[in-house]
């Protein structure tokens, strides 16, 4: 019923973007995510993408890996693009009854759906090609503030436990003759199940504190992993920032 | 279906998100520091975020699609003010983890979810004061108004945040109002429930029931 989030599944592989420095490949990946979703010109966002493309191909994750993670931001664009092009202002292409599609809701509707799936694409090679727990090592040697990166660590580790907890107090609840419906009767079930989900974990929360405690906890953690940054990760950050940033400078000037 | 994706906004609103955000996470912080040790905090909020998480993958069918909870006001009413925090870790996760939402618009997304989180921690704790009944049901029926206000002004921000566009978005923006409003009534009623089975079963739980957590 509820997946893992398994984003770093095909950490182990080997590719330049598996290679390429957390940190830099952080700073870089964010810099050309925030390029991307700026674009204002259509070609150019197109550009965008085949870059996008390009870096995913380069990573080596399998493209069905991606497919699946781009469903909800596909439902949320998709049918944001729909509505666009059928309600947005201009001149009329086509017309179905009393509907009709205009070519400047199409062209702000691709538009948002290509920066849209840009952006999702480049975080699988920014993401996707380290286990989790670098990437948050990464976070915490870029300055992100220490009790946000703490955070960020325990909460990720107990999503997993708590998947399995919840998914054995819906068997439990199923083998009893649950039905997931929407009823009163059935959000009031979900609402004591999940109840019994935040107790469970309140009680697991206190063990876990106490247990750190106990091991000497002080809330700075120390972590064995060193990374280090060679010549070719610069190389490639700045060429990944100076692709980002020439994406403006030719929108800005208007060559394509 | 109340992130936001990348692509959407511009700029400005972009950066406008990030820093409330910032500044709100900077004083939400500071201030639970102010009360006590924030270590001691970090494991108890870590492990009660990613319950919260699991809880919001959860989809409820309505007619043709699904949809999942969102939850913010029932974090605001449990957490207290690091709900903010919480919920910025909460979408950080879901961004990375599971594609909902997006790396740019995390700030407006944390306002739009954070700041609702905030109104029903202020609701159910004003109307704790208000009515100083001890009663499940008007714990329960708190809880609701809390949860569904909570839902209905996230869905209000998010429009809001939509709205910057220009007006030649109406349309879109409606039928996202639109779309959320049987979740309004849906999270109402999980929300109720879940505060009254947490009052019968363990009160403490709910930070702002009586003092903080200790």
């Amino acid at each position: 019923m509820i997946e893992y989030p398994e984003i770093d599944r095909y950490a182990s592989l080997d590719s330049p973007m598996h290679r390429f420095d957390p940190r830099a490949k952080i700073i870089a990946f964010i810099f050309l995510i925030f390029s991307v979703v700026l674009i204002p010109d259509l070609k150019i966002a197109f550009i965008g993408l085949f870059f996008a493309i390009f870096l995913l191909i380069l990573s080596r994750i399998p493209i069905f890996f991606v497919l699946s993670y781009m469903k909800w931001v596909a439902m949320f664009v998709l049918s944001f693009f729909i509505i666009l092009a059928f309600t947005f202002p201009g001149e009329e292409l086509a017309k179905f009854y009393f509907l009709s599609v205009t070519a400047e809701g199409l062209y702000t509707g691709s538009l948002i759906t290509i920066r849209a799936f840009s952006a999702i694409i480049l975080i699988f090679p920014m993401i996707g090609t380290m286990r989790f727990d670098t990437t948050i090592k990464a976070l915490d040697r870029l300055k992100v503030p220490n009790s946000l990166v703490q955070i960020l660590m325990f909460t990720y580790r107990y999503i997993f436990v708590f998947v399995d907890e919840f998914q054995r107090i819906w068997t439990a609840m199923e083998s009893r003759g649950f039905k997931l419906r929407t009823t009163l009767y059935a959000l009031r079930t979900i609402g004591n199940a999940m109840g019994m989900l935040f107790v469970r974990s309140y009680e697991r929360a206190e063990r876990v504190y106490q247990a750190m405690r106990s091991r000497g906890y002080t809330g700075n953690p120390k972590t064995l992993v060193e990374f280090e940054i060679r010549m070719k990760d610069y190389l490639l950050a700045v060429s990944i920032i100076g692709f980002a940033i020439s994406l403006h400078v030719v929108s800005f000037v208007g060559v394509v | 279906m109340v992130h936001i994706s990348d692509g959407i906004l511009s700029l400005p609103v972009l950066a406008a998100g990030w820093a409330i955000t910032i500044a709100l996470i900077a004083v939400t912080l500071w201030w639970s520091k102010r009360k006590g040790s924030i270590i001691e905090e970090i494991p108890r909020l870590s492990v009660m975020t990613s319950a919260f998480f699991v809880a919001s993958l959860l989809h409820i069918a309505i007619g043709p699609t699904s949809v999942h909870l969102i939850l913010s006001g029932l974090v605001g009413i449990i957490l207290g003010i690091l709900a903010y925090p919480a919920i910025f870790i909460g979408l950080i996760l879901q961004a990375f983890l599971f594609g909902h939402g997006g790396v740019t618009v995390l700030g407006v997304n944390t306002v739009n979810l954070g700041v609702p989180a905030l109104v029903a921690y202020g609701i159910f704790k004003a109307g704790n004061k208000l009515i100083p009944s001890e009663s499940i049901t008007s714990k329960a029926v708190l809880g609701a108004l809390a949860g569904g206000i909570a839902v209905a002004l996230a869905v209000a921000l998010t429009a809001g945040s939509l709205c910057t566009l220009g007006k030649e978005y109406t349309w879109a923006i409606k039928a996202l109002i639109l779309y959320h409003i049987p979740i309004i009534v849906i999270e109402a009623v999980i929300v109720g429930s879940v505060v009254a089975f947490l009052v019968r079963v363990k009160p403490e739980l709910i930070g702002s029931l009586g003092g903080d957590r200790k």
